[in-house]
């Protein structure tokens, strides 16, 4: 059997989701109320049997490698291989400070080759979707590729957001823009490369002397240049990149709506797992009521909730309602709140008689709280 | 901080019905997504303890999955970690608490623990403590042995003991008159003892109504302020599943909802586990759902504990009592108004005809199933005695011909409706139309003929049965004829003493017209109850206990192998009282009584009794009273050289009514001659009129060495006299041990066949009885509170029809 190896790239800042990842990664952002971004792609890594990974990170990798530990939630606690943490370090002189996604995979190239396998399976960490990475390397196979590039369909306005894939009539990559402003088709780039090893050797040390910083403004071009055979694997369930507030916070109404989200709620195949955090059963009091939401551990109602997204170790006071809301983790609420179309940051305090009821999806958190909304 | 050590009994099997057949107590879950031993566990976690040993009685497999290598607790070390420590001798029966005997079995472990000292607590407790509290409390006690007890007082089998001590009891279990820590707490003489009282919350689970109880406490806030603690958490095996999700009606109030659950209905007081799913409509109140269970759509549930995967059919109504909570099996599919035609088939049925138990219990069912709206009918032979008492009822429905050999016998079927219940009787000049009902040389052919007979009739009979119920080894047969005639219909064989089997020619068979008979049997005879209880399609026996005690050969003799094949379909279910037996309004004694004026009417009966049956009178006397059959089985090889010692003390009186064995009643009389003012022998069995006796006695002896189910402590119970059993079958499942300190249990046992130990809790009611009126008291109220009613066991066997 032929080995892959995952590479995860966590080093993103996620400026765009403001305060959130202010002292977390991106990857550690809280999502759909007990589950974790990192969690889809552990997972899906888990349910497509690869056991070597590589995780490369660069800003505040603390509660990231913390969260993650040996990856025995994940079931990646292998002896041979596992989960690796990958990062910055200095060598002589210089800090190893990754300038891209694919200057950060070159820099960590001694890890793949020690492990000898023959793919790469380059991630990004941020991600919610459910694959089975096996059926693209099936494509990578059967196309005979250098490298494969998972794609998705997004809706025309979003997709100046991505990288966009123009694809032949064999299914081979014609062209790409990154980021155009008059996008040719929505077929965007998932972020997710399969490389045989060979190929991701030879362009990083037998290559042209280019400086190939970042998978999609630097590998692609050049590869499409040197016409390199680039295969593409068009990925057809849910995808999401929440990249932004706003996307943060459709992805968690999109958990809601759906019962049948990703399949969280059966038993069935690919489930997704999260590191257990030892909380009690979350509890409904007397006062409490709750429809049309999705609720974690740890966390006490005492108010009403609607159609919201209530993270663990949340509590919420008597005469409070919580609607259209994403509640991150260990939020106390208080007494006779209201909060509309609010994501509220994690370990955020809201006092009593606190209101809010925004218009567009608001972040609140320790420093805007009063700026936002006011105490009525 | 490496001195202490846990012992954790997970010895005693409690009583938890159904929820205890795939599983030992300790792996039963708890509020919502724990199970019992994650509190121990968790508890050794956060004291810092990585040394566990786990004593479990039977079937562990389900703990020692959830337990894993430990790890989760911190448990998985390179030296010490926690070790699951089986029974080595399957023999030994169930205790409720691990005795010493059992610990030297794995003296080894004792031996390799560097810890200097060790606690020894129940598997089944719900409590957030640290271990290390009750080790300095020991120390500055400078105690040799200290207890552990709740806010209450409630005993909760914790103790602490240094280890040197406790090997010192180990080593010498079969020296010492204790067989258990509790036992060395109580009575051992000069050992320094000290008693802790815990103020936190704290529950020792020992049966599925505490277990429901314990629950509800955590809905309650000081109750979970007490056991989830941020400082020490409860940690449990580690699952995957989504956050809880709601649907757009969901409504939800004072609940307990773990992960993974889907609510579409309305949920009040209750606890949810994880990957329930309530549907919409659905109404679940005062309940705990176990994980993935599926609670269908516009169905009612109330008062019940749904073990694992429990789906409630939609629509269906599923209502348990406050005192008397529904539970399911795991994996139950439950469903309300469920038509269900039932047909059992015995020798004998209350009223018609009775020698025995069966009689009454077969009766008894017959009538409750046709209360709970079931299709109630039971096919019995035609005895002359039945024809003559009830000619003018008799109805026949249909003749038929069967050839039974290479003869041709002519059949009438006839019928009498009682209420809703329709009772067959099958006429046969050739093998019915006798005196007695038993004791015939042809008796394998007469009750071989019956069932085919039955078969022969079942397209006459009302309604075709859904399921066949067959009582005892008369019927052993009926299985086999079923499958040989190609009726598939389900049978429940239950057993009501394995002694009586029923062992027969081999050509009973042949002239049945079943093919390759050999195949049968390895000998040249045939054995009914074997042959039932190869082919039924479930087996059952009148009691928990008796049920595993049949797993040893001890009990079960030449056919241990084919229970133990069977087990998996092997159910007990304790035959109940009927609610006419009663002291409060039975015309037989002295005072009719309820358990507002018990203690002045048992003064006034046990003075008639003594009048009537001429001994010293005198309410200061304790009497121990007996109804019984005086056979070996009923423990008078223990008896009599107990009582010979008992009578010893002039307070002692003893009372026996009943008839057997000659060597017995010989030695009996031995004893009355010499203690003959204060023994009264009744050696005429009169079972019609027993009741002084029961109203009379203070205590209810009934020590036998198996008992499949018993009644006369259910009697005894009931009119407020302290049964004094051996832990054995039925007695085992009725009476718990009364507890000095809790105030709890309803009577005196004792474990090993001998009458050292008889004659212990003889003297232990004795001075009870004696020193703390106010704890015999307790006794009687707890006694004639126990319930043990028909109606009860009428349900387990819908359940467990429904269930096959």
């Amino acid at each position: 059997m032929k080995k892959m190896i995952a590479m995860i790239l966590v080093g993103g800042r996620g400026t765009r989701l403001g305060d959130i990842t202010k002292t977390i990664a991106k990857p550690a952002v809280s999502f759909g109320a007990k589950y974790r971004l990192i969690d889809f792609t552990l997972s899906n890594i888990s349910n497509s049997n690869i056991s070597t990974i590589g995780i490369v990170t660069q800003y505040e990798p603390f509660e990231l490698m913390n969260y993650i530990g040996s990856g025995a939630s994940w079931d990646l606690d292998y002896v041979d291989g596992g989960v690796r943490f990958l990062t910055p370090y200095s060598q002589s002189e210089d800090v190893l400070w990754q300038k891209g996604t694919a200057h950060a995979i070159k820099q960590y190239f001694r890890f793949i080759r020690d492990h000898s396998p023959d793919y790469a399976l380059i991630l990004s960490g941020d991600h919610i979707y459910k694959m089975d990475y096996n059926l693209m390397l099936k494509t990578h196979i059967e196309k005979n590729a250098d490298f494969t590039i998972a794609a998705t369909k997004v809706p025309f306005k979003e997709a100046s957001r991505f990288g966009i894939l123009e694809v032949d009539s064999e299914g081979n990559l014609k062209s790409f823009q990154e980021k155009p402003e008059h996008p040719k088709t929505n077929l965007a780039s998932m972020g997710i490369y399969i490389f045989s090893i060979k190929v991701l050797e030879d362009l990083f040390f037998n290559g042209d002397q280019v400086d190939l910083i970042d998978f999609g403004k630097d590998i692609i071009p050049h590869c499409l240049n040197k016409k390199r055979d680039i295969a593409v694997h068009v990925f057809e369930d849910y995808w999401r990149d929440v990249g932004t507030i706003k996307s943060l916070y459709e992805a968690n109404m999109d958990l809601l709506e759906d019962n049948h989200f990703l399949g969280l709620n059966s038993s069935k195949d690919l489930p997704i797992f999260s590191k257990s955090l030892n909380l009690s059963p979350h509890m409904i009091l007397d006062s409490g009521s709750v429809k049309s939401s999705v609720i974690a551990d740890g966390s006490i109602i005492a108010g009403t909730v609607i159609h919201s997204s209530i993270a663990y170790k949340t509590s919420i006071g008597i005469d409070s309602i919580i609607e259209d809301c994403v509640v991150l983790p260990n939020v106390t609420i208080g007494k006779n709140v209201y909060l509309k179309k609010v994501i509220v940051n994690q370990d955020l305090v809201i006092p009593d008689n606190y209101y809010l009821k925004a218009e567009e999806v608001t972040l609140i958190t320790d420093k805007n709280l009063l700026e936002v909304g006011e105490i009525k | 901080m490496k001195d202490l050590f846990l012992v954790v009994d997970a010895t005693s099997r409690g009583n938890f019905e159904k929820l205890t057949r795939h599983r030992v107590p300790g792996a039963i879950p708890f509020g919502g997504k724990y199970r019992l031993i994650d509190f121990t566990l968790s508890n050794c976690k956060n004291s810092g303890i990585n040394n566990v040993a786990i004593f479990p009685y039977g079937n562990y497999r389900s703990l020692s999955d959830h337990i894993g290598s430990g790890d989760r607790w911190d448990l998985s070390r390179r030296h010490d970690g926690v070790f699951i420590l089986p029974p080595k001798n399957l023999s030994l029966t169930v205790e409720n608490e691990i005795s010493f005997q059992r610990m030297y079995e794995h003296i080894e472990y004792f031996y390799r623990s560097n810890q200097e000292y060790v606690i020894i607590t129940s598997a089944n407790m719900v409590w957030n403590i640290n271990y290390y509290d009750f080790l300095e409390e020991h120390l500055a006690n400078e105690s040799d042995l200290t207890e552990v007890l709740s806010d209450v007082r409630k005993v909760l089998k914790t103790y602490i003991i240094s280890k040197k001590k406790l090997i010192e009891y180990i080593e010498n279990y079969d020296q010492i008159a204790f067989r258990n820590l509790s036992d060395v707490f109580d009575y051992a003489p000069g050992i320094k003892k000290h008693t802790i009282i815990i103020n936190t919350f704290s529950y020792n689970i020992n049966s599925s109504s505490e277990l429901y109880e314990a629950n509800m406490q955590i809905l309650l806030p000081w109750v979970r302020k007490q056991i989830f603690l941020d400082s020490r958490p409860i940690y449990s095996k580690e699952t995957m599943s989504a956050p809880s999700r709601y649907g757009d009606f969901a409504t939800v109030k004072n609940s307990i909802i773990a992960s993974g659950a889907v609510i579409e209905g309305e949920v009040t007081n209750s606890i949810i586990g994880r990957k329930v799913k309530i549907q919409y409509g659905a109404k679940v109140t005062d309940s705990i759902i176990m994980n993935q269970s599926i609670i269908e759509s516009d169905s009612v549930v109330e008062y019940a504990i749904f073990d694992k995967e429990t789906r409630v059919l939609k629509g269906s109504i599923v209502t348990g009592e406050e005192d008397n909570i529904y539970v399911s099996e795991k994996k139950q599919i439950v469903t309300t108004h469920q038509k269900l035609a039932i047909l059992q088939v015995a020798s004998e049925c209350y009223p018609y005809i009775k020698t025995g138990g069966l009689a009454d219990v077969v009766g008894s069912l017959a009538e409750e199933y046709s209360d709970m709206g079931k299709k109630s009918q039971v096919i019995l032979p035609l005895y002359p005695h039945i024809k003559e008492k009830y000619d003018l009822l008799l109805e026949l429905k249909v003749s038929n011909s069967i050839f039974y050999g290479n003869k041709n016998y002519k059949i009438n079927l006839y019928s009498i409706v009682n209420t809703n219940t329709v009772y067959y009787f099958v006429e046969s000049y050739d093998f019915f139309e006798r005196d007695k009902v038993y004791g015939y040389e042809d008796d394998g052919d007469r009750f071989a003929f019956f069932s085919l007979a039955v078969v022969s009739f079942l397209d006459a009979i009302d309604e075709y049965p859904d399921i066949i119920h067959l009582h005892d080894w008369h019927v052993g047969l009926l299985p086999l004829i079923l499958k040989n005639r190609q009726r598939p219909i389900k049978t429940l064989m239950t057993i009501h003493n394995i002694e009586y089997q029923g062992v027969y020619d081999i050509d009973i068979l042949t002239k049945l017209q079943i093919e390759n008979p050999v195949q049968y049997t390895r000998l040249s005879k045939i054995n009914f109850i074997e042959i039932g209880l190869n082919h039924a399609t479930k087996i059952s026996t009148v009691s928990e206990t008796y049920k595993d005690e049949l797993r040893y050969e001890y009990y079960s003799k030449n056919l241990v192998e084919i229970i133990n094949k069977r087990f998996r379909d092997f159910y007990g279910i304790l035959n109940g009282l009927s609610e006419d037996v009663n002291p409060k309004n039975d015309l037989e004694i002295a005072m009719k009584y309820n358990l507002v004026n018990v203690f002045s009417a048992k003064k006034i009966n046990k003075l008639d009794m003594q009048k009537k049956l001429n001994i010293i009178r005198g309410e200061q006397y304790f009497v121990i009273g007996m109804v019984t059959r005086i056979v070996e089985q009923k423990g008078f090889d223990i008896i009599l050289p107990a009582l010979h010692q008992m009578l010893e003390n002039p307070l002692v009186e003893f009372v026996i009514l009943g008839t057997g064995d000659e060597v017995y009643l010989e030695q009996l009389k031995q004893l009355k001659s010499r203690f003959s003012d204060r023994v009264s022998l009744n050696l005429e069995y009169d079972a019609t009129k027993p009741q002084y006796i029961y109203a009379g006695a203070d205590s209810f002896l009934m020590p036998s060495r198996y008992e499949p189910c018993g009644i006369g402590q259910m009697i005894a119970l009931k009119y407020g006299t302290i049964p004094i059993v051996r832990q054995t079958g039925g007695l085992n499942d009725t009476i718990d041990n009364y507890d000095t300190s809790s105030k709890r249990g309803n009577g005196f046992k004792f474990f090993n066949y001998d009458t050292r130990d008889l004659l212990f809790q003889l003297n232990n009611a004795f001075n009870i009885y004696i020193n703390s009126p106010d704890d015999w008291r307790q006794l009687i109220i707890n006694a004639m509170n126990s319930r043990f009613s028909l109606a009860d066991s009428a349900k387990k066997y819908l359940d467990l029809y429904q269930n096959i």
